[in-house]
């Protein structure tokens, strides 16, 4: 079973920072399908947290397909993350360090790039939903 | 029922002095909520209203539906942990355990024995000899032994150590996890607030100043930051809270009605503690939801 | 029940001990006292004394007794006993100050009532049994001390013809029971209205001083006193060993002046110094009056306790 910890300066609300949570460690295959989650009460108790805190969490997952949760029993895996196959995973980690180059060579710091990175990722997104 | 706690214009004098008035509230049931204000805002006084210690100058109030005072049933249905967990210092931990057997018609001494044995808290050792966070924990103990529908909590964690204090709110979560109690604490440790509560009750000077769910009020607020302005009208913002001024930049605190669509402003997500410090240091603002949710005929607040 | 107990179980054993150690005292002693009051003939005197047909007058030459001479041997042993008896009086303002005004007053003080009023339990049920136990437990403790006290002072009392008098009175029969209860519930409203302890305390002291102070002025007056006239020159007084309590005492000569005010004169015949008319005047309650009067001062006492202890009870109920 998991442990979840929380960055209490982090921007991101506590629920999102558990759902993150959960997907890393679905990616890195500490959870798999039919693992059970923490029980709600014993995140709640460990982290000192609100208990419909982690209820938030767990519906989030269960919105977006990942868990399930069986009345009586927990919350459980359901299936795992559907990523992209190492393969093409390969070729933009090669094309991301090619671009890193280019921007250490632009003058950027690390902070510069980072920031760049989320201001192009925040207006990406923006336009996807628009 | 659905509401925890209800008070309508609900007013308490000392003399001439009202430390609590006009206070109209619906707590919803299975909430953590929060009571925040300065010492002497009326928050003891709010607290001891709904477990009857006090009784009503002016308005009512009603706690899970009945009301609070002479009432037996609902007595034993709420618990109450006063400023500084009073104790009866001479007694053990099991000896205080009996005492609430005794007293209340619905009592869990098992439950009790158990988490005191799970914080190493020794039964038979007289509670004048704990030191304050043991106290604290014993006193929330005994409260949570009456398996109340509602638990209040009058700075429970005030001048404990921080380990104690993590403690405490651990047993608490743990047990409004596993009973889904209603609670309502005050503090003054905000930090600790924002990870436990999600329903904000500020008081100042006796009145209410802000009041809602805290997922809605952290939404409806939002910090701006852009170059500086004096005439403060900004299209979708209600209110300004808090504005801070250097020569070049303007900083807003801003309750919205809208989306910020003025690109002149950086726009960001306040934290829980940043916006009860902001509503804390200006008195003459307020974030009360309106007349249709409470069934009263008050006039329309703030904006 | 268990609560109240449990929270007093401490004040409860001292003054059980505190007790116990003055009832030792005053056994020890009072048994060396009745002993003499026998062995001087005291007792004996006292008893036949009663028996006589007449025993109101008192006449040596006749042979009524007047227990004069025994009654002197015992106080030469023992009237040195009369000043530490006068520390007895204060016992009921002790147990008023130290267990009545603290019973309501150190709860609010120390902020447990914020405890023990939140849990299952009304005020009134809370302040009825601890009330109620608190004073029962005085009670019965008084009433026993009472009955031992008495016993202890009377001979010592009638040797000095003293029983009906203040501070004698005070220490005999139910008085003291009746006193104690009052101060305790004194003691217990004070501590619902000033709610510090001290305060409460400093008050229960003004107003039991007060209270007492007030009903022993009335005493003389509970009934209304007799009088009566006796020459000066006579064979046969009034038994000063009777134990009346005398309220005023005069004499007078055959014209009505004041030769003697304030006090009485017994001059055995021949009486060469005195007007042959004069007479003395004595204002008095008669002996046989004296359980009587114990009754009426306990009873009003007792009344009073109940009614302060009622209001102590509302009052709980509307503590902030």
């Amino acid at each position: 079973m998991i442990e979840f910890r929380l960055d209490g300066h982090s921007k991101v609300a506590t629920y999102m920072q558990l759902v993150q949570q959960v997907k890393q460690a679905l990616r890195t295959g500490l959870l798999e399908p039919d693992d059970q989650l923490p029980r709600v009460r014993d995140v709640a108790e460990s982290l000192a947290i609100n208990p419909n805190t982690v209820l938030k969490a767990y519906r989030q997952l269960e919105i977006e397909g990942l868990a399930e949760g069986r009345p009586g029993v927990g919350t459980f895996v359901r299936r795992s993350l559907a990523g992209p196959s190492l393969g093409s995973q390969a070729a933009l980690r090669r094309e991301l360090l090619a671009w890193l180059g280019r921007a250490a060579a632009a003058g950027l710091d690390q902070e510069d790039v980072v920031a760049l990175i989320e201001t192009t990722m925040r207006a990406a997104f923006q336009e996807d939903i628009a | 029922m659905s509401t925890a706690l209800e008070a309508n214009g609900l007013g308490k004098r000392y003399g001439r002095h009202w430390a609590l008035r006009d206070c109209s509230l619906a707590l919803p049931t299975s909430r953590i909520a929060a009571l925040v204000g300065p010492n002497g805002a009326g928050k003891s006084t709010l607290l001891h209203l709904a477990v009857g210690l006090l009784r009503p100058d002016a308005g009512s109030v009603r706690v899970l539906g009945g009301i609070p005072g002479s009432d037996r049933e609902l007595l034993s249905r709420i618990g109450f942990v006063a400023q500084d967990a009073p104790l009866y210092t001479d007694f053990t931990g099991a000896e205080l355990i009996t005492m609430g057997g005794k007293l209340n018609r619905r009592w869990d001494a098992e439950l009790a024995r158990e988490r005191l044995g799970q914080l190493g808290i020794p039964l038979d050792r007289r509670v004048g000899k704990l030191s304050g966070g043991q106290k604290a924990q014993v006193a929330l103990t005994l409260a949570l032994a009456k398996r109340p529908d509602l638990l209040l909590l009058d700075e429970p964690v005030a001048g404990i150590d921080p380990l104690a204090r993590r403690e405490f709110l651990q047993a608490l979560m743990g047990s409004v996890a596993e009973h889904g109690t209603t609670v309502l604490l005050s503090s003054h440790l905000l930090g600790d607030l924002e990870r436990v509560c999600d329903y904000l009750i500020l008081l100042q000077t006796g009145h209410l100043q802000v009041l809602g769910p805290v997922d809605d009020l952290l939404a409806a607020h939002k910090v701006l930051v852009g170059p500086r302005r004096d005439a403060v009208r900004v299209a979708g913002a209600a209110t300004v809270v808090r504005a801070s001024h250097t020569d070049k930049q303007s900083t807003l605190l801003v309750r919205t009605n809208g989306e910020i669509h003025d690109p002149a402003w950086t726009v960001h997500d306040v934290s829980l503690e940043d916006l009860v410090l902001a509503y804390l240091a200006d008195p003459s603002v307020g974030a009360l939801p309106g007349p249709a949710r409470l069934g009263t005929d008050r006039g329309v607040q703030a904006p | 029940m268990w609560l109240t107990w449990r929270q007093h179980r401490r004040q409860a054993l001292l003054v059980v001990a505190g007790l116990a150690v003055l009832a030792a005292f005053l056994l020890l002693t009072g048994r060396s006292m009745h002993r003499a009051s026998v062995d001087t003939g005291l007792a004996r005197c006292l008893g036949a004394m009663r028996s006589t047909v007449d025993y109101r007058l008192s006449d040596p030459a006749v042979g009524l007794p007047d227990c004069n001479e025994p009654a002197e041997r015992f106080n030469a042993e023992y009237s040195g006993y009369l000043t530490p008896a006068i520390l007895l009086v204060f016992l009921p303002l002790l147990a008023g100050l130290f267990l009545g005004a603290p019973l309501v007053a150190r709860e609010v003080q120390q902020g447990t009532h914020r405890l023990v009023w939140t849990q299952g339990v009304t005020r009134r049920r809370w302040a009825l049994v601890k009330f109620g136990l608190v004073v029962g437990a005085i009670l019965t403790l008084s009433v026993a001390y009472a009955l031992l006290v008495t016993w202890w002072v009377t001979p010592l009392a009638l040797a000095n013809a003293a029983r009906f008098e203040y501070l004698a009175f005070d220490l005999q029969g139910g008085a003291p029971a009746g006193y104690t209860l009052f101060a305790v519930a004194l003691g217990i409203l004070a501590g619902t209205l000033w709610r510090k302890v001290l305060p409460a305390m400093a008050v229960t002291l003004v107003a039991f001083v007060g209270a007492r102070l007030a009903v022993a002025l009335a005493r003389p007056h509970f009934l209304p006193p007799l009088e009566r006239r006796f020459p000066v020159a006579a064979n046969t007084f009034p038994n000063p060993m009777l134990s009346d309590w005398i309220l005023e005492r005069n004499a007078y000569d055959s014209t009505g002046r004041a030769i003697a005010p304030g006090g009485d004169i017994f001059c055995a015949l021949p009486c060469p110094g005195y007007d042959p008319g004069s007479y003395n005047v004595h204002v008095y309650q008669p002996a046989e009056r004296f359980w009587l009067f114990q009754s009426i001062e306990a009873g009003v006492f007792v009344v009073l306790a109940a009614l302060l202890l009622l209001l102590a009870v509302r009052r709980v109920r509307r503590i902030s």
